[in-house]
């Protein structure tokens, strides 16, 4: 190793490092002994970079910013507080809302029972409806609802087949097909109306019921639900019972 | 309680030297305390990963010098100040009296100097890390660094001997 050698080599020394360790700084070192020029400039060296040193480390810090760091993380941890305490509290509001809702839901009525059906079906006679086929023969519309896949072999009373029938129309419920027969009475102008509503009887939880009809009121209007040969029959009709009773 | 305790003693150890690594680079009091927080911030959220608590100085460093880069890269602010603008604002300083410096002095010779020198330059000085412990900071090799130190060392010394040399 020559004295330029040396010299580079010695640059990234750093004194009271364990820099001395290297053996190619232990190397130069030892060379700088011998060397009296080297031994100067090494010395000058050093000096420059304990001045260096010294220099970089007077860089001021700022009063409180150790204060500042401890108060940052004293509110970060807090926030993280906060943010776990409302992850529980979301946490227990939903199983609470979960809780609440397993027996509401058990309270409920399920969809396919015979008093939604009701109110389905006189909820379409109440609010408008559209008639499918417009007509006052009965065979057509039993023709009309067979080729709809809706139930058209059901049966009349004589009171209804001697009635006039407007029309019919098919209604849907559950996924099942239900023919709505539409009649007009001879009773006064505003309540001649009366709607039959057929549907297999498998789609709809019937309960105790039977061929006897059960007559109710049902959003305002006067209806008798029974079934006979598989079918569930609700009839439906403005007016009371005495209006309806003779129709059965 | 352990936790804040090792924290508290965490920053007490490393604030200062962070903050001087920070000024460094930013030669700005606010951004290199905006930087030491935040170091600090992501260690309180990130530091339980490290494994190896020997290397905490230098996943400190890391982070800082990273968070610098990112925020250097995002502001796209490098300042450039003109030759002729910044000899005027440096200090005369002699040869004779390199050994006599003062910390504005010096940071406007590291002002001077290309990036690229100023991180390891003020590695080398502030933290007596080693060679090893700054590549691993700047996520360079060894070698780089080492070449990077002896430009950036002798650069540095000639700013501050002659401060009307052009920025480097």
């Amino acid at each position: 190793m020559n004295q330029a050698e040396a010299r580079s080599i010695l640059q990234l020394y750093r004194p009271g490092t364990d820099n001395a360790n290297d053996p190619q700084i232990a190397e130069a070192l030892a060379l700088a002994r011998q060397d009296p020029e080297l031994a100067r400039w090494l010395e000058a060296h050093r000096t420059r970079q304990l001045a260096l040193r010294d220099t970089f480390r007077q860089i001021p810090v700022p009063p409180g910013l150790k204060e500042q760091i401890g108060s940052e993380q004293a509110a970060f941890q807090r926030a993280k507080v906060i943010k776990r305490r409302f992850a529980v509290f979301a946490a227990a509001v939903s199983v609470l809302i979960l809780l609440l809702e397993i027996p509401w839901q058990r309270s409920s009525p399920p969809e396919d029972t015979l008093e939604v059906f009701q109110h389905s079906m006189m909820g379409v006679a109440l609010r408008g409806y559209g008639i499918d086929l417009t007509t006052n023969d009965l065979p057509q519309i039993r023709s009309f609802l067979a080729k709809k896949l809706a139930p058209a072999d059901f049966q009349l009373s004589d009171a209804l087949q001697r009635a006039n029938i407007n029309g019919c129309a098919v209604e849907t419920w559950q996924n099942a097909k239900v023919s709505m027969v539409c009649f007009h009475t001879p009773q006064t102008a505003d309540r001649n109306n009366l709607w039959l509503f057929v549907v297999d009887q498998g789609a709809v939880k019937t309960g105790n019921l039977t061929s006897s009809p059960t007559v109710q009121t049902i959003h305002r209007l006067i209806t008798a639900t029974w079934i006979k040969d598989g079918k569930l029959y609700l009839l439906g009709g403005e007016g009371n019972e005495a209006d309806l009773r003779p129709y059965l | 309680m352990a936790e804040n305790s090792d924290f508290e003693s965490l920053v007490a150890n490393y604030y200062a030297p962070l903050y001087q690594f920070a000024f460094s680079m930013t030669r700005d009091e606010a951004d290199a305390c905006d930087l030491t927080q935040q170091t600090f911030c992501i260690w309180a959220n990130k530091g339980h990963q490290l494994r190896d608590r020997s290397k905490v100085k230098t996943w400190l460093f890391t982070t800082l010098h990273r968070e610098f880069l990112s925020i250097r890269r995002k502001q796209s602010r490098a300042s450039h100040i003109e030759l002729g603008q910044a000899s005027a604002e440096l200090p005369v300083v002699m040869p004779s009296s390199v050994n006599q410096l003062d910390v504005r002095e010096v940071m406007a010779a590291l002002e001077r100097l290309d990036e690229t020198f100023q991180a390891p330059v003020a590695l080398f000085y502030l933290q007596d890390c080693s060679y090893q412990e700054i590549a691993e900071i700047l996520d360079v090799p060894l070698g780089t660094v080492k070449s990077r130190l002896v430009r950036g060392l002798n650069r540095l010394h000639e700013m501050l001997t002659n401060p009307i040399l052009p920025k480097s």
